[in-house]
């Protein structure tokens, strides 16, 4: 394989390039065998490509050492809190922002803030929420928190809204302009697990208010819930996907749609076809301007206990999901049942132990609609994949609504053993792909860009963590989901990693609040004491290409 | 310096000797109960009215900006130390003007650069007051309150529960629902994989008189987040069981040497401690 012809005819960032010269020098001559063809026969560069993996079918990167390009900058020197590193703009030409949520006056905190989501106030993108397994910094019964930016990720506070007493064991959360409040509406879909498991559905009008999100509707036995949020004339279209064990005949998969700011919501099963008892847990809306409503999910048809045989299902609604009979406008010529199967018996391993690395694995799902043109809509799972992977990635493309799919992965959609897919289209159609890969050795976050639907691609490894610390608290390890969405020419979005303050561990530069010493690559709680690393929240921005 | 350690002493001694006279902070019935609900106490000069010491803390009248003097009650992870700028939400700003000494009782609010707490109580300090009290001293008046709410704490857990034993676990074996359970079984990352613990029991603190010297006690193996905090118990593992009723697992019942028994949960923090702490359960037992 020849590196520069191939970099000749893709769109590459700087970043990318120092990036793989330096796994060049890091690794020696031996890796670079890795080719895969495309549909136009091409060979575009793809990082995972490039690296040879093990017999476990992990890849072997003991001695790849990501080069640094960035310079240290300290702020304030004076002061206590000086762990603030910033990169020159990251790849030449392409503006990347990654902002360690933990702001200063936490730096001695500890806790595995794993499990990340975000939020962007659609009519002030500068206002945003993003949140994680956080628990409340001070009381065992207060609030859990969220983190609040309202200057577009820069910096970010922690503020105990969440209606969950200390800590939140799921949560998402969308924000809509319909209502028209300046640091609002912020709309969570929230799991508090005490002695049961407990939804929350739940408003707040101003996410700086010292006052907890009032809860407009809850009920037990559902899992997962995952928001996104539309305005629609003066009013908020919320949806929340949830895994709904109330649901009759095992069809668990449920969307609750409220069409007027929460204030009700109407829960409608969106599973038509015969489960094994229930869905798998993620359920993922997608919105479209123009009312256009997809939602995804696994459709489990038997489980073994270690593997589901799951159908990749996706429903539509034209009207907002408010009409006589949401979510049916798409049906599976196989059986004319509402669902169109994507793909249909994968076989997706179910492990609620470390798995891949110090993760579990079981469900990982993504959909996202063009916000310019709703015909066009991308979905991406993981499953078993080929022998010797624990985990695989794919990305399918629909261009006619959801009707029909493309018949195989898309190029250089097929990832090995990574996980948390998130997908999100920019306005101009770039299609941007979040996921974290398992090495063998560390994780690698990867924000992937195509305008051609993944032909050409231009990747930016946002951290390249070391996987085997710190030691995992509890269960997801990162998170059982990422995210990522598109706001104006940006694809923001959040993830977590290892927290080391070490530039090498982040290409692109990195912005710490909490208290930092990148020389030392230590933390402290700001007087100087040392902190242990753990697992952070990582806000991201990264320029959509053009 | 010296006078609002003294003064903070004062109001702590006086509240635990002679609770009707102390001079009680603003606001409150019981200084205990005040220091239990606030996770941030600390001593302060007011210097901004209807201000806020750092951006995105939305300001408004009820907002003031102190300087720390000196800090009593904190969490490990919250950084605030003397001379820094908190921005209190005060429950009565006319209560306060610049200048003025209080201790503030707090619970917090916005966590950025700063700190932004919300006012549970204060205690005004009046200029003049008699030098005296360290900082150790404070401390230690501060830590016998916490001591006290511990001890109420670990009352009140032993009150709602049925049992209260000091046992060994002498076997732990896996639990799977049966059919006819009332929570069905689920398949989701929360699945709290129930395991069942034998115990052999040393000593029964509170409860009915056990025909067998073993219960059942039903946890969740499972390291998922909803279940992190649980109690986990391996075989051998001795120590003080704070137990339920099993009223969560959808079938309350295990099997014993063949007999159905009653299951029996302990899911909090703290509904196990270990056998070293058996002597100062007993004595909260008989107060």
């Amino acid at each position: 394989m020849t590196i520069f012809p191939v970099l000749g005819k893709r769109i590459r960032a700087y970043g990318t390039l120092v990036l793989v010269v330096g796994m060049l020098f890091a690794r020696g001559p031996s890796p670079l065998s890795g080719k895969r063809g495309t549909p136009e026969g091409k060979t575009p560069l793809h990082l995972a490509s490039m690296f040879d993996f093990n017999a476990s079918g992990a890849l072997d990167d003991a001695h790849f050492i990501p080069p640094v390009h960035v310079t240290p900058v300290r702020e304030n020197a004076n002061a206590e809190n000086t762990g603030k590193a910033v990169a020159p703009g990251g790849a030449a030409g392409l503006q990347v922002k990654i902002v360690d949520l933990i702001p200063a006056s936490l730096s001695g905190e500890t806790n595995q803030d794993s499990e990340p989501f975000l939020a962007i106030q659609p009519a002030n993108p500068q206002v945003m929420v993003a949140s994680a397994f956080t628990p409340n910094p001070i009381s065992a019964t207060g609030n859990a928190p969220v983190y609040v930016s309202q200057d577009g990720g820069n910096s970010w506070v922690l503020n105990a809204i969440a209606p969950v007493q200390r800590m939140t064991c799921d949560i998402t959360h969308a924000m809509a302009a319909g209502e028209n409040h300046p640091r609002g509406d912020l709309h969570a879909g929230t799991l508090a697990c005490t002695s049961t498991i407990t939804l929350g559905e739940s408003e707040t009008i101003d996410v700086s208010s010292s006052t907890s999100m009032n809860v407009q509707s809850t009920r037990s036995n559902v899992d997962q819930p995952f928001v996104r949020a539309l305005a629609i004339s003066n009013s908020d279209h919320i949806y929340v996907g949830v895994n709904d064990f109330n649901q009759p005949g095992g069809h668990t998969a449920t969307v609750d749609v409220s069409a007027d700011g929460g204030a009700t919501y109407k829960s409608i099963s969106i599973e038509a076809r015969g489960t094994m008892g229930q869905d798998g847990p993620s359920i993922r809306p997608a919105v479209a301007g123009d009312n256009t409503v997809y939602a995804a999910f696994f459709g489990w048809r038997k489980f073994d206990g270690k593997t589901a045989t799951s159908d990749v299902v996706v429903v539509r609604d034209d009207m907002g999901a408010t009409g006589a009979n949401p979510f049916q406008a798409l049906k599976d010529p196989s059986d004319n049942l509402p669902g169109r199967l994507v793909v249909k018996g994968v076989a997706i391993p179910w492990s609620n132990l470390p798995t891949l690395g110090q993760e579990r694995i079981g469900s990982t799902l993504s959909i996202a609609v063009d916000p310019s043109n709703s015909s066009t809509v991308y979905v991406g799972w993981a499953d078993q994949g080929s022998k010797g992977d624990i985990y695989t990635l794919h990305v399918r493309r629909s261009t006619d609504r959801g009707a029909t799919w493309s018949g195989s992965d898309l190029p250089n959609t097929t990832i090995r053993n990574a996980t948390n897919i998130a997908l999100a289209v920019a306005t101009n159609g770039v299609a941007g792909l979040l996921y974290q890969q398992f090495t063998g050795s560390r994780w690698i976050t990867h924000l992937v860009q195509s305008h051609d639907g993944f032909a050409t691609i231009q990747d930016t490894i946002l951290a390249s963590v070391p996987a085997d610390a710190p030691a995992e608290q509890f269960l997801p390890y990162l998170g059982d989901y990422d995210y990522l969405l598109a706001a104006g020419n940006e694809f923001p979005g959040v993830f977590c990693a290892n927290n080391t303050p070490d530039l090498g561990n982040f290409p692109q530069g990195v912005t710490y609040q909490r208290a930092a010493d990148f020389n030392k690559k230590k933390l402290t709680d700001g007087s100087g004491k040392l902190v242990p690393i753990s697992i952070d929240p990582f806000y991201f921005s990264v320029a959509v290409i053009p | 310096m010296y006078h609002s350690r003294f003064l903070f002493c004062s109001v702590v001694w006086a509240s635990l000797l002679a609770p009707a006279a102390a001079p009680f902070p603003q606001g409150t019935g019981s200084q205990a109960a005040l220091v239990q609900q606030s996770s941030i106490i600390f001593v302060g000069t007011v210097s901004q009215l209807g201000a806020t010491s750092f951006a995105d803390v939305p300001k408004s009248p009820q907002t003031i900006v102190v300087r720390v003097e000196s800090v009593l009650k904190k969490p490990v992870a919250v950084s605030l130390k003397k001379g820094d700028n908190v921005t209190v939400e005060a429950k009565d700003p006319s209560a306060f003007r610049p200048g003025m000494e209080a201790t503030f009782y707090t619970d917090g609010w916005i966590f950025g650069s700063g700190v932004a707490v919300k006012e549970l109580g204060h205690a005004i300090r009046p200029s003049g007051g008699r030098p005296g009290g360290t900082a150790s001293s404070e401390e230690k008046a501060l830590g016998q309150i916490e001591g006290q709410i511990s001890d109420q704490e670990l009352k009140q857990r032993m009150a709602s529960a049925d049992y209260v034993v000091i046992a060994k676990v002498t076997d732990v074996r896996t639990w799977t629902a049966p059919n006819a359970a009332s929570v069905p079984h689920r398949v989701t990352e929360h699945d709290p994989d129930w395991h069942d613990a034998v115990i052999k029991i040393e000593s029964v603190l509170k409860g009915p008189k056990l025909k067998k010297k073993e219960l059942v006690v039903r946890f969740p193996q499972c390291n998922d987040v909803a279940w992190v905090h649980a109690p986990k118990f391996e075989k051998n593992q001795e120590g003080i069981f704070f137990l339920k009723k099993d009223d969560i697992s959808g079938a309350p019942v295990a099997l014993l040497e063949g007999t159905e028994v009653s299951a029996y949960t302990c899911l909090r923090p703290g509904d196990w401690l270990p056998k070293s702490d058996a002597a100062r359960v007993r004595s909260l037992l008989k107060k």
